[in-house]
């Protein structure tokens, strides 16, 4: 939920703060953090974040109901004060299920970074996949069954209202415009979906965790959380070459949702000190761009497989952990815009010491099939229990063309100073 | 049949005063370490206070559940402070057989219970003098235990057993323990780095007697070569109150106390 009054904002800060102190009364259990965070290009020297973050915590649990909710605000530069109730829900728990009502994260899965079953929670890339991946993930408003058998779950979501992945805005530097021949003309009417019973997504998961294998099975009937551009060409004689030629003079754009079919699993398992994991899915009727002209709208449908396979280990008390990801699109041909596969990898190297004091991390997405890269390290120190700083950067290098490689120019050196409660 | 019933009776008193009278190896005093009364579940809240050399203190507090299901002993340890680990779970299952343990962590900012590897327990414990091995994780046959000598501590009658690692790499060269030889109880140890030089000490400052059983409340460990120490105190300990299985699943990882 954004505000765009900066009044309304603020007096809903003020209400959050006022609640807190009812809330200390009722003996409701507050926690959370307040975060300053700043950034510097690397090649002009703006700064390209001044943020402020004050992210709140609230819950009252008991043997059988639970409640939490968890506003955050974010004062981007002297006044852009965005605030967001990133959750609110409530936990029943009964014998052998529970229940949970209301606007929630839920994260599936077993890859780190990369979502391909972990598709229920859409995301905010407003700020690329920079930010923390909780912060990444938006709150869906949703109903979550989870049914208890022994080690496993089967857990059934409802949500009733779907909400799409979060784009950056036209004049954010993680916008990259698209190119075209003529100036196109956008129409977002057809852009939402309307709340009803027929618009609902569902998603069903089994999982288990055994002494020999963690695994999940999962099934969606969703939204794509990307609009599809259905692209109309509107063309005009040219008159100046002989014989006349067609010549494109109008693009009429309708981005629109679609449904997508989602099949997959994940599993997890050690092997001699190593845990190898897995994830895949298939999923059903994406539109993707072509160049096909018989196409309708400049869209064509096919099915693609997303997975990944992972290792992580550990050499001399250094974390490590790899992951090769894969993007295959069935039945491909040469005019769909998208490569037939895409593959990606990411690795880690963690490593802490003085006492757990001081955390050193590398953290790189590599684009295989575009040779860039996002290459991201960071020192984080404990002052003490609540205290830290953080510094570190996001590096992106190689071909432009890339995910990566695209946002060459926006490579940073930042600090988070972070204050936890 | 009477004389049948008097050979075998004759026979176990006069094997049991044979084993009565034969020294015990540093095994077997071992084994009864591991092997006596134990509880079959128990939780406790575990405050952890971690010192400095410049009398700095970090306070670490656990809420731990564990529950012996005979061929394996599962754990599950919910961190209620410091707030930047808050709601933070592990669990851990532990085997009789040779089979490495099983270990999960579920962190609340990531929303994701994650299976971790086992292959660390030479690593030291959220930043304490403690391994995860010093927490209890080590099995008997990870090392071959020699009785140095008997001698008398905090006026208990104590074996003395020194152990060595079959692994040549493992972090320690060897330990020294001391076994009360009335209850087998550890109440001493002493860790010695690679180079054999002293490296941590281990102390029992508290036993209490809760239901029947001797539980360690309160332990000390210096690190004598950093001049750094942690103290582990147990409080709300309670014993054999019927913890379910079900408590030591994802569902209380990611649901909490």
């Amino acid at each position: 939920m954004k505000f765009t009054s900066m009044k309304i904002k603020v007096t809903i800060l003020l209400v959050i703060l006022l609640f807190s102190q009812f809330a200390i009364a009722q003996g409701i259990d507050i926690s959370g953090f307040g975060r300053t965070y700043e950034g510097v290009n690397v090649k002009n020297g703006d700064f390209s974040i001044v943020q402020q973050t004050l992210n709140l915590n609230f819950e009252k649990r008991g043997n059988n109901v639970a409640i939490k909710a968890n506003p955050i605000a974010y004062l981007n530069n002297q006044d852009s004060l965005s605030v967001d109730l990133r959750e609110i829900y409530m936990d029943m728990y009964f014998k052998n299920f529970d229940l949970r009502l209301g606007k929630q994260q839920i994260v599936w899965g077993k890859a780190d970074g990369v979502f391909i079953t972990d598709i229920v929670s859409p995301l905010n890339l407003s700020e690329f996949l920079l930010p923390d991946f909780d912060e990444i993930r938006r709150g869906i408003i949703s109903a979550k069954l989870n049914y208890y058998i022994g080690n496993s779950t089967i857990e059934a979501i409802w949500i009733p209202q779907f909400a799409p992945t979060i784009r950056p805005d036209a004049n954010s530097i993680w916008y990259i415009e698209p190119e075209f021949p003529v100036t196109p003309v956008f129409d977002w009417s057809q852009s939402g979906i309307n709340p009803s019973l027929k618009n609902s997504e569902v998603f069903l998961k089994w999982s288990a965790m055994t002494s020999k294998l963690d695994f999940e099975l999962m099934g969606g009937y969703t939204w794509d959380d990307n609009p599809s551009m259905h692209v109309q060409k509107q063309f005009t004689m040219n008159n100046s070459t002989i014989p006349p030629k067609p010549m494109l003079s109008g693009l009429n754009i309708t981005p629109q949702h679609h449904r997508l079919a989602v099949a997959g699993g994940s599993f997890g398992a050690e092997i001699l000190g190593v845990v190898l994991r897995g994830e895949g899915a298939y999923y059903n009727g994406k539109y993707f761009q072509t160049e096909d002209p018989s196409a309708v709208d400049a869209l064509i449908q096919k099915d693609y497989l997303n997975y990944v396979v992972g290792l992580d280990f550990n050499i001399a008390g250094v974390v490590f952990s790899t992951q090769f990801i894969q993007k295959y699109i069935l039945e491909h041909n040469d005019f769909i815009s998208e490569d037939k596969f895409q593959n990606t990898a990411t690795f880690v190297a963690r490593y802490n010491t003085l006492r757990e004091t001081l955390h050193l991390e590398l953290f790189s997405y590599i684009g295989l099939s575009n040779n860039d890269a996002l290459i991201r390290p960071k020192i984080t120190y404990d002052f003490d229990d609540s205290f830290s700083l953080l510094i570190g950067a996001n590096i992106f290098v190689g071909d432009r063309d890339g995910q990566f490689g695209q946002y060459q120019d926006n490579s940073i050196i930042y600090t988070k100073i972070k204050y936890s409660f | 049949m009477k004389l049948f019933k008097a050979i075998i009776v004759t026979t176990f008193v006069l094997l049991s005063s044979l084993s009565a009278n034969t020294p015990l190896t540093g095994t077997q005093i071992i084994e009864k370490t591991y092997n006596r009364p134990s509880a079959v579940d128990q939780t406790a809240m575990l405050t952890m206070t971690l010192t400095n050399k410049n009398g700095q203190t970090r306070v670490r507090k656990i809420q731990q559940f564990s529950k012996d299901m005979g061929d394996k002993e599962k754990s599950i340890m919910f961190f209620v402070s410091p707030a930047d680990v808050k709601n933070t779970s592990f669990m851990n299952w532990t085997y009789d057989s040779d089979k490495s343990d099983d270990q999960w962590i579920y962190l609340p900012a990531l929303k994701k219970v994650k299976r971790i590897s086992s292959d660390s327990k030479s690593d030291y414990f959220m930043g304490s003098d403690f391994t995860f091995d010093d927490l209890g994780g080590r099995k008997i046959n990870s090392d071959i235990h020699t009785l140095l000598r008997e001698e008398i501590v905090n006026e208990k009658e104590c074996y003395v057993i020194e152990s060595k690692s079959v692994n040549e790499d493992y972090m320690y060269s060897k330990t020294i323990t001391w076994i009360d030889k009335n209850t087998f109880i550890g109440v001493k140890k002493e860790f010695f780095d690679e180079d054999e030089e002293l490296l941590k000490i281990l102390k029992i400052k508290k036993m209490e007697e809760i239901s029947n059983l001797y539980i360690i409340t309160h332990s000390e460990m210096i690190n004598v070569q950093k001049d750094h120490s942690t103290t582990i105190i147990l409080n709300n300990v309670n014993i054999n109150t019927g913890i379910s299985e079900n408590k030591f699943t994802e569902r209380m990882m990611t649901r909490g106390i």
